[in-house]
């Protein structure tokens, strides 16, 4: 599994501390803010993945407004709101705005994983999905060089073709000029 | 996943040229599982045998319309391989501009532009956006016709209506023009108005006669004969010739080649692009 960058953002230590001890196992980059505002900080300054996001925060920047903070810097930054039972309606609403996916207090790590394996997986799609249109758009344009070139010769050969022909085939012309002027238009 | 067997590639791979002219050779087998293969299951079909006596049946056309969706590639970006663009506005435009003038200032000039193989749009879109940027003001003199088709229902009909995800927007339009042209629209981009009213898009089957198109100042047809045999090529761009103006140009894929193919065309060269036009 690709390893991914994940900020979590949460209130409260003791699952501050329980997320970055799991994630760090299983190989993931973990970036730790304690609210929205330090969030917002990491976000505008370090490339990340995916956010982990408590929904309910002291402060005027909650889950919700992580995430739109989020999806204003990098549509690609793939955001799970963790919520407590009774917000799953805000959760649906945050959905709606572009959220990958919540999961609610208290955490399954099982269900967790699954979400950020499928993630990963997707970013490595995309990956290779770019790294084939870069590798096409290279090919083209190469060998569309090569072929124009190609077809530009072509088309002065039979240009060339065309006079010899016109040449030799007029025989109002004494035979031994025309031969002169075919090889000439030939070594023009 | 439903198998395709090799009798049953023959007849499909038949099926599909008659219809689109598309030509499968028989190392497509996979290509036709995994892209007519769920239709196949959706529709009930045990086998593609029974999918390809179903499709012939239908009189509606509906399955024929869905499997020609399904296989045919609809890959495109803006402002593909750029060159022709840059050719349209440095070249061709202001060439065809001065041959097309009407003696008297208060008619105007018709030039008629025709993208044979639109698929979702985005080269007929760059056109209009290039002419755009080239007579930003003067617009009312001119009357331009921009035509796109092709054969693929859904590709028309997401061109008609303009509308491109984040992925088909990174592709090949700069930011710049992306702001001038787009508005954003959920998490997608729109075309604006004034370029989607400058074209027009609709169905047409490249391997059937073009009646009643006229004659174009400028033809786009690139990247679609390469799914075509030589002989169907051969066909196209007589065809071609027939429907464009004496003094036109055709524009064909960067990767593509005429040389052996339609010898009523030209290549010429304009800096670092390639246009064609008739012998004369
Ligand atoms: C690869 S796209 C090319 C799009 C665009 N011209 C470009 O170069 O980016 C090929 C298109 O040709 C269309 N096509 C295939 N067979 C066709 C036919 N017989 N008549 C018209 N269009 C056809 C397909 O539906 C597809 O949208």
């Amino acid at each position: 599994m690709n390893t991914l960058t994940i900020l979590v953002v949460d209130d409260d230590p003791v699952i501050r501390r329980l997320l970055e001890q799991r994630l760090t196992k299983e190989n993931h980059t973990v970036l730790l803010a304690e609210d929205g505002y330090k969030a917002e900080k990491i976000i505008e300054t370090t490339p990340i993945d995916v956010i982990l996001t408590d929904l309910m925060m002291p402060g005027e920047i909650g889950g919700i407004e992580v995430l739109e903070i989020a999806k204003n810097k990098n549509q690609q930054i793939e955001v799970i709101l963790i919520t407590a039972h009774s917000s799953v309606d805000t959760a649906v609403e945050a959905m709606k705005k572009g959220a990958a996916d919540y999961l609610e207090k208290p955490l399954n790590f099982t269900e967790l994983f699954l979400r950020l394996q499928k993630i990963s997986n997707m970013l490595s799609l995309l990956r290779s999905a770019e790294d084939l249109r870069q590798a096409m758009d290279v090919t083209e344009s190469t060998a569309g060089e090569t072929i124009q070139n190609l077809e530009i010769t072509a088309g002065e050969l039979q240009e060339k073709l065309d006079a010899v022909e016109a040449i030799l085939s007029n025989d109002t012309i004494e035979a031994y000029s025309r031969i002169t002027s075919a090889l000439n238009i030939i070594y023009k | 996943m439903l198998k395709i067997t090799a009798d049953e590639l023959k007849t499909i791979s038949q099926y599909i040229h008659d219809i689109s002219g598309i030509y499968l050779d028989q190392s497509k087998s996979y290509l036709l599982e995994t892209r007519l293969g769920p239709i196949a299951e959706e529709l009930g079909c045990a086998s593609f045998r029974a999918l390809h006596d179903k499709a012939k049946r239908d009189s509606t056309k509906n399955i024929e319309r869905r499997l020609i969706d399904a296989i045919s590639t609809n890959e495109t970006l803006f402002f593909r391989d750029n060159s022709p663009f840059e050719l349209l506005k440095h070249k061709i435009l202001p060439e065809l501009i001065d041959l097309r003038s009407p003696a008297s200032p208060r008619m105007k000039t018709h030039i008629k532009i025709w993208s044979s193989a639109s698929s979702t749009g985005q080269e007929l879109y760059s056109i209009a956006m290039t002419i755009r940027e080239l007579l930003d003001g003067q617009l009312d003199r001119f009357n331009f016709k921009l035509l796109g088709t092709d054969i693929s229902d859904s590709a028309v009909k997401q061109a008609s209506y303009g509308k491109y995800n984040k992925f088909e927007i990174e592709r090949g339009l700069p930011r710049q023009t992306l702001q001038k042209h787009f508005t954003l629209f959920g998490d997608s981009w729109k075309i604006k108005d004034e370029i989607r009213s400058m074209v027009n898009f609709r169905k047409l089957n490249l391997m059937l006669p073009f009646t009643g198109l006229g004659k174009f100042d400028i033809i786009f047809c690139r990247n679609v004969a390469i799914y075509f045999t030589l002989q169907d090529r051969k066909k196209l761009f007589n065809k071609l010739a027939a429907s464009l103006a004496d003094d036109g140009y055709l524009i064909i894929g960067s990767t593509e080649s005429l040389t052996g193919i339609c010898p009523l065309f030209v290549p010429k060269r304009h800096l670092r692009a390639i246009f064609y036009q008739k012998k004369n």
